[in-house]
């Protein structure tokens, strides 16, 4: 599969044009519908975090999402010039927890790593990179 | 997205059409403002057409819920796609909620 890349800026009412981004990467690389949909979710979760926390509020800010495949595995890259950021060393949600404990948030990241198969990320040159890998065999 | 919220034999029943995704729940949140005033009745979560949910939708679902446990509601959630079930079972949500 060609390296296929998708700009979007901080806005997540941008959302669905990511949706319709990444059904094209899945159906490009012969993933099934319920893959694809998870697929969908862990991107989403992952490029809204970096909507909501990279770039200072009430700024505009470009966020890149870049896939590529093979046999192997699908990658994703998610870079943006903002502050440093790492969503990796958030603490991971306690999903045992009952209603009245349950906290509102954390639940993203926590999305993206039952989802995916590895994250990192980098501070490189003054940009976060993100690279969300899920194996396809 | 739509959502519609409407009672029926005494339970207020809220169904959700399309993407909840985190785009969608911004008006989501407004749509299901009504759920608030519920006075102890139980509340049904009808997904049956609902294709997919983000964290920001299982926020609203989670704050409904936790709302509702306030007044003694039950809050039941009906129809969920096997797709979705295993954001449920990812999340945990799937220990929170009632499944009709």
């Amino acid at each position: 599969m060609d390296r296929k890349q998708l700009k979007l800026q901080n806005d997540v009412q941008l959302v669905p044009q990511l949706a319709l981004f990444v059904d094209e990467v899945c159906e490009d690389a012969g993933l099934d519908m319920a893959t694809t949909m998870k697929l969908n979710l862990a991107i989403e979760e992952a490029v809204v975090n970096v909507m909501n926390y990279a770039y200072p509020q009430d700024t505009v800010g470009d966020i890149y999402i870049e896939a590529q495949a093979d046999d192997e595995q699908l990658e994703f890259d998610i870079s943006d010039s903002g502050s440093p950021f790492d969503p990796t060393v958030r603490q991971e949600v306690d999903t045992t927890l009952s209603a009245e404990e349950r906290p509102i948030g954390g639940l993203g990241i926590h999305l993206v790593r039952q989802i995916m198969d590895s994250i990192n990320y980098e501070r490189v040159g003054g940009n976060n990179i993100l690279r969300l890998v899920k194996k396809l065999k | 997205m739509k959502t519609t919220i409407e009672e029926k034999n005494g339970e207020l029943v809220a169904t959700f059409e399309g993407r909840l995704d985190t785009a969608a729940s911004v008006q989501t949140a407004k749509d299901i403002e009504p759920l608030n005033d519920c006075s102890g009745q139980d509340i049904i979560l009808d997904c049956t057409h609902l294709d997919y949910i983000a964290s920001s939708g299982l926020r609203l679902f989670l704050g409904v819920l936790k709302d509702a446990k306030v007044k003694g509601s039950k809050v039941y959630v009906k129809g969920l796609n096997n797709d979705l079930k295993s954001v449920f079972a990812m999340t945990g949500f799937i220990n929170l909620f009632e499944f009709k």
